[in-house]
């Protein structure tokens, strides 16, 4: 009897651990082949000339180049994986593959751009400091995002409340003159659109789905509706003061990093703030606490006094405000001016961001930062005039996030109850 | 502290779930409150916390009127919950889950004062005997282990009456035990506890008076050295109880489910079936006894075709069905009667008459060559409303504004149309009240004299001992044993449920 | 009584939301009628019976862009001039032109819902559809028309049934919630459609333009009238098939009985012993392949060429459409109309009054909220509910 029982749990244990080492040998394979592929794509390369560039203090300016060749990085990026494959399947499941991604992704990337650029200089600040400026409607939305859905609420509309707050921002900077104002507007209105959709949802109890739909097919008609009808014909109202950039003294001084970092608009720096100041009040304060409560479990947080729907109201308020604020940026910062579905699905790249970064801001933003990235190689490229397809690129964000949710590269876990509606009582 | 409830009124649409309902408990006092499902515990407690306010009566603690406009002021008040469905976040650990809504803060942020929290859940824990890890996730612990973290909540928040609703439904018998230890160390101290249960052993065991429910009103309040077990099931349900169901003696003949050697993993891929071997032949009643969350589950799934198994074998009526779906299963002419029939069994917002085929929808005569015939379908449907006493506008009803009661009937209607080899039902008879509960037995025992083979599964003792002719009990995913049902004891399937020899 | 509540409320309901819409929308016109507005200190009476008639020529451009002049109407009657008739009955066939791409979306979004699955992704089917019928003219000109022409639907069909099954495929088997998959998919199938325009294989020697070679001259679906300028096909016919078909196959079939148990409960549909997984994809790919089949008529019926955007929010505007008619097939060709000849109508109300067609995204939206909150609507007009079937709820 106690011999049997002690081999059930034997074979028990090793049921699950054969399946987490079998997992692991097959991703060690295909990580190790990855780097196979990369020495073979090596051998041929070595001839040809990898530059990058860096300014060193400000833009056209001093430059600081890296020169290597594409065989190099081809080689480096290709040696990484192996030896990467090699440990996963050695180690098994106890082996942290997907911080190793995160090792060897940067090296493919810059072996393949390598490659593409074909002996050609790649400015590297240009790309980066323009992957950031990207980056920070991205994370501003995805913000947005995390604070709506960790409270419960799930919110597809950030790419109508952008709308709203760019073309709200832009009338408003216009009609006073002064993009503080504008900015402010831009926050009002996408606070009004979030207390709409939590309205709908808590109030109404309408499929949280269903409310993000009609704010976005509402706020692209209302937009729309007013560039043409009114400020198509009023352009006075679509010519905001435009927001110079910042250098903040010193810390713009330090080669390479000063014009990459500090050197941008007061945007990056609102964002890089709020971007700490939420992490923070999400994982260390009684607020985080709570609201993560309300998403994960209502009625727990319910029995212990919690009113689940006011921190639902007031978080979906703080979501419509930040994502107000990134609207705000697409019509006085980069573009100078409303226009019509300016947003251009950045909206919903900021929920993949947030689903990318495990509903977590820091992950969120490093995901902005990765698709910042591809869209700024894709400028670079179409002006050293490199023949990729643009669309190639374009897609990387989308078919990246599929990708996320569907699993294929380890699960990621949002908030239990967020998209069910609440009912006290 | 006192706490007294008087004459606590309170009206849903079309039920009056608690008619001038009074009770009392001590400083110190353990206060039974015994009652059948729906005999309005839940709602009188839910008032108690301030889930719901009442429409008439007070609350008195301590001799002065408090009246609850929320959870808040009920655990400002002194009284702390803990749920029968645990009130936990999953993904927070036990520091967490303990201080949420109570916590301590510093500075201008409200930074969580974690280190504080942790302090004082450790020390409450070691000064109540708790033993509980405060690091653990939630979700990562044992059913056991969160029903004490509930109660750290409780302690956490200087509770000084302490209200646990139904807390043995998912304890093992010992555990229950170990919990009736821990009550006695909090009302050695002064607190105030009213326990909350359908089980009679129990409240005799642990409480030191007892008030009896009966449809939303207060049925008697005796003392457990003056009462007994009859006069508390008399003083639940209002007429003697016959807790044996009158059937005949079985007649085993062959064997239509087989079991053996079977290993099933839960969700979590974790191994809840370790090697169940079990037999149940035709024209006998086979229950599977046991707490809930030992592996019973996740076995009916197995069987019933909706989990693959990890190892082992599946036979039924002669037919290997390791690698069968719930359909070809259900072909077979296996019946299930799913746990959770409200979720599982039925659904909601389909008709009567569609909810009456929906595992048969695919065969003759209800279709053929993937069309439906709408007429065959209402004329099945309409004579199982009236073989069922379904009460029911029409077959074109939509389920869901159905009785629980009458949804039930439809589940049990629909499974039992089929031409039945084998029964798997699942807590047959869970929310529902007396006269449902006999309907639905006498139904079993019907189609085990028709030569159907039948598999219960149940967490209630007394179920068990009424209608098995044979009982298994499972613990920790393994039978623990198996005993014939003339002969077993109340004690004897007790000790096995705790993994005892 | 129960007339009342069985018949009539549920059709009144979606009558008031629109109505109600269009109230709402009449405000947001006043507000944003700028010159109007500037008299408005002055005389305030004035600016507001200004508003009201700009709002009434408004609305009225709109009915008769739809449905054409009354008076041209009775002078067609007893035309022989083709020109004549045409000219007549032109608003009502663009009406009907501008709904049987509504019809298909409308339907697919409609299999989805009911089968419990969100599919957003219907505007990329659509394309995907189109895109599908595009290479396949293009690279087989030569077969006889016919044949071509079957064949483009089929492989149109299949392509959004593909774009379709995708999403579902993820869903049953990883779990990959559809909503954030379809949108992905979306924007997936946007680049998809703009990189193949950018191709020598589908666009027209030296041009830059994201539009593809002519496809009407090769084969295209026929016209309904032979008359100049009416580019009503054939297509409208296909869309009330298929809404007949729909109907069937959902309320007749067993399939049918499977995809409305999932979209109920997948629980109880796994339970019953039926696959939760197969009903998700087979309605997904369903779903797609209607949107796919109105895209390929679409492009080889209406336009004749294969653009970037060659679906002006018809995928979005099937959303509004499939809640409004309460995910009935019948509902969905009322509504499809309905939304046909807003758009329609709303042409010429650009034309002759300069209100942006985009009004009636924002009226729709409106639509759809009121649908989706009925006790808003219900507050308006104060109508009491009674519970379904007169059964106390417990």
């Amino acid at each position: 009897m106690t011999s049997g029982a002690v081999a059930v749990r034997a074979s028990e244990m090793g049921e699950a651990e054969r399946r987490e080492l079998r997992a692991a040998r097959g991703r060690g394979l295909v990580i190790a082949l990855l780097g196979a592929g990369a020495l073979w794509a090596a051998s041929g390369a070595f001839k040809v000339a990898a530059i990058f560039s860096f300014w060193l203090l400000e833009q056209g300016g001093a430059a600081w180049t890296i020169t290597t060749t594409v065989g190099m990085l081809w080689l480096v990026a290709g040696s990484a994986a192996i030896i990467i494959g090699g440990m996963q399947a050695g180690f098994g499941a106890r082996f942290p593959w997907r911080q190793s991604l995160f090792v060897i992704a940067p090296l493919y990337v810059a072996a393949i751009l390598g490659a593409l650029l074909d002996g050609q200089v790649a400015n590297m600040t240009g790309v980066f400091s323009g992957s950031l400026e990207l980056a920070v409607p991205i994370t501003l939305g995805a913000l947005a995002g995390i604070l709506s859905e960790r409270s419960g609420m799930l919110n597809i509309a950030i790419e109508g409340k952008f709308l709203v707050g760019a073309c709200a921002g832009a009338v408003a900077a216009s009609a006073t003159g002064s993009v503080l104002a504008g900015v402010l507007f831009a926050v009002l209105c996408g606070m009004a659109v979030g207390y709409m959709l939590a309205w709908l949802g808590i109030r109404h109890q309408v499929d949280q789905i269903i409310a993000g739909v009609v704010i976005n097919i509402g706020a692209i008609g209302i937009t729309n509706f007013i560039f043409l009808r009114v400020l198509a014909k009023n352009t006075w109202l679509n010519t905001p003061p435009t927001i110079e950039k910042i250098k903040i003294p010193f810390l713009s001084g330090i080669p390479v990093l000063g014009p990459l970092l500090f050197s941008g608009t007061p945007y990056l720096y609102v964002m890089l703030a709020l971007l700490i100041f939420f992490s923070y009040m999400l994982f260390r304060t009684r607020w985080g606490l709570r609201l993560r409560a309300s998403g994960e479990k209502p009625s727990a947080a319910a029995t212990v006094g919690i009113d689940v729907i006011k921190i639902r109201y007031h978080s979906m308020l703080l979501a419509g405000a930040l994502a107000g604020t990134a609207g705000s940026y697409l019509s006085l910062s980069s573009a100078g001016s409303f226009q019509m579905g300016m947003s251009a699905g950045r909206g919903f790249i900021a929920l993949a961001a947030v689903i990318f970064g495990a509903w977590n801001p820091v992950g969120a933003f490093g995901a902005a930062l990765m698709f910042g990235f591809s869209d700024a190689i894709q400028s670079l490229m179409s002006i050293l005039g490199v023949d990729v397809p643009p669309q190639l690129l374009n897609s990387v964000p989308y078919i990246v996030t599929i990708v996320v949710v569907a699993g294929l590269v380890g699960r990621v876990r949002g908030p239990a109850a967020a998209g069910q509606p609440y009912t006290q009582g | 502290m006192r706490l007294e409830l008087k004459e606590i009124t309170k009206r849903f649409p079309g039920v009056l779930a608690n008619d001038r309902i009074s009770i009392s408990v001590d400083r110190g006092e353990v206060l039974g409150l015994l009652g059948e499902n729906g005999a309005g515990k839940t709602t009188l407690m839910n008032i108690l916390s301030g889930i719901y306010r009442p429409d008439a009566g007070e609350i008195l603690i301590g001799g002065t009127v408090r009246n609850f406009h929320d959870p808040h002021q009920a655990i400002d008040a002194g009284i702390g919950m803990v749920h029968q469905h645990f009130q936990l976040v999953p993904v927070f650990d036990v520091v967490e889950s303990v201080a949420l809504g109570a916590e301590t803060v510093t500075g201008w942020l409200g930074t969580f004062g974690r280190a504080a929290a942790r302090r004082r859940v450790v020390e409450l824990s070691e000064q109540h005997g708790l033993d509980v890890d405060p690091d653990a996730k939630i979700e990562d612990l044992p059913v056991g282990v969160r029903q004490r973290v509930e109660i750290l909540k409780a302690l956490y928040r200087k509770s000084d009456i302490l209200v646990l609703d139904e807390p043995s439904a998912v304890l093992t018998p010992a555990e229950t035990h170990d919990l009736f230890k821990i009550i006695r160390g909090l009302t050695a101290g002064g607190t105030s506890v009213i326990f909350i249960t359908h089980k009679l052993g129990e409240v005799l065991e642990v409480a030191d008076r007892i008030t009896v429910l009966r449809r939303g009103a207060v049925a008697g309040t005796v003392k457990p050295a003056d009462t007994s077990r009859e006069e508390l099931a008399n003083l639940m349900v209002g007429r003697d109880v016959d807790l044996l169901v009158s059937k005949g003696p079985a007649k085993p003949a062959g064997v239509v489910l087989s079991v053996k050697d079977v290993q099933v993993m839960n969700d979590r891929l974790q191994m809840a079936v370790k090697g169940v071997s079990l037999e149940v032949r035709a024209g006998e009643i086979v229950a599977v006894a046991g707490v809930h969350g030992n592996g019973q589950t996740e076995l009916v799934e197995a069987i019933v075709g909706l989990r693959t198994i990890d190892s082992g074998e599946i036979v039924i009526g002669g037919e290997n069905v390791v690698h069968a779906s719930p359909r070809r299963v259900a072909d077979l002419g296996v019946a299930h009667i799913p746990e959770d029939r409200m979720r599982d069994g039925l659904i909601a917002g389909m008709t009567v008459e569609e909810n009456y085929i929906l595992d048969s929808y695919h065969r003759a005569p209800y279709s053929s060559r993937g069309w439906l015939h709408a007429q065959e379908v209402a004329a099945a449907a309409a004579q199982g409303v009236r073989d069922y006493h379904i009460q029911t506008p029409s077959i074109d009803t939509i389920a869901s504004s159905l009785s629980g009661g009458n949804q039930q009937k439809v589940v049990v209607a629909r499974e039992f149309s089929r031409r039945v080899k084998l029964v798997v039902a699942a807590q047959p008879t869970r929310g529902l009240d007396v006269g449902s509960i006999e309907y639905i037995h006498t139904r079993l025992v019907e189609q085990r004299d028709a030569g159907a083979a039948i598999l219960i599964v149940s967490t209630e003792l007394d179920e068990v001992l009424a209608v098995a002719d044979r009982i298994a009990v499972m613990f920790d995913g393994r039978i623990a044993g198996i005993l014939e049902g003339a002969s077993a004891t109340r004690e004897a399937v007790g000790i096995l449920m705790g993994g005892g020899e | 009584m129960t007339v009342w509540r069985r018949t009539i409320l549920p059709a009144l309901m979606p009558v008031l939301a629109v109505f109600t819409a269009f109230v709402v929308g009449s405000v947001f016109l006043f507000l944003t009628d700028i010159e109007n507005l500037k008299h408005f200190p002055g005389d305030p009476v004035g600016t507001i019976l200004a508003g009201l008639v700009n709002i009434g020529k408004a609305y009225s451009a709109l009915v008769l862009g739809a449905f054409g002049v009354p008076a041209k109407l009775a002078a067609a009657m007893g035309s022989s001039d083709p020109k004549v008739i045409a000219g007549a009955i032109r608003p009502i066939t663009e009406t009907l032109v501008a709904s049987s791409p509504l019809i298909f979306t409308g339907l697919a979004v409609a299999i989805s819902f009911r089968t419990g699955v969100f599919n957003i992704g219907v505007e990329g089917q659509f394309i995907m559809g189109a895109l599908g019928a595009t290479v396949a003219v293009l690279a087989l000109p030569d077969l006889p028309k016919p044949l071509l022409l079957i064949l483009a639907v089929v492989i149109g069909t299949l392509s959004g049934a593909l774009w379709g099954f995708i999403p579902g495929f993820l869903k049953a088997r990883t779990g990959a919630h559809e909503v954030i998959t379809t949108i992905m998919l979306n924007y997936v199938a946007a680049q998809v459609v703009l990189f193949g325009l950018r191709s020598d294989f589908l666009k027209p020697a030296g041009s830059s333009t994201p539009i593809s070679k002519v496809l009407s001259t090769i084969v295209r679906v026929p016209l309904i009238f032979q008359l100049p300028a009416i580019r009503l096909h054939y297509g409208i016919v296909v869309a009330l098939i298929m809404a007949v078909l729909v109907s069937w196959f959902m309320f007749k079939t067993t399939k049918g009985f499977e995809l409305r148990a999932a979209g109920f409960s997948l629980m109880a549909a796994r339970y019953a012993g039926m696959s939760a997984g197969g009903s998700i994809m087979l309605a997904m790919a369903l779903s797609g392949g209607l949107a796919g089949l109105g895209g390929t008529l679409e492009v080889l019926g209406t336009v004749g060429q294969m653009s970037n955007d060659l679906s002006s929010g018809f995928g979005f505007n099937a959303i509004a459409l499939a809640l409004l008619a309460g995910n009935r097939p019948g509902g969905v060709v009322a509504a499809a109309l309905l939304f046909g000849a807003l758009r329609t109508g709303g042409g010429l109300m650009q034309v002759k009054t300069g209100i942006p067609l985009d009004l009636l995204f924002f009226v729709q939206a409106l639509v759809i909220m009121f649908v989706a909150a009925p006790a808003l609507i219900r507050s308006i007009y104060r109508i009491k509910v009674y519970s379904a079937d007169g059964v106390t709820p417990q």
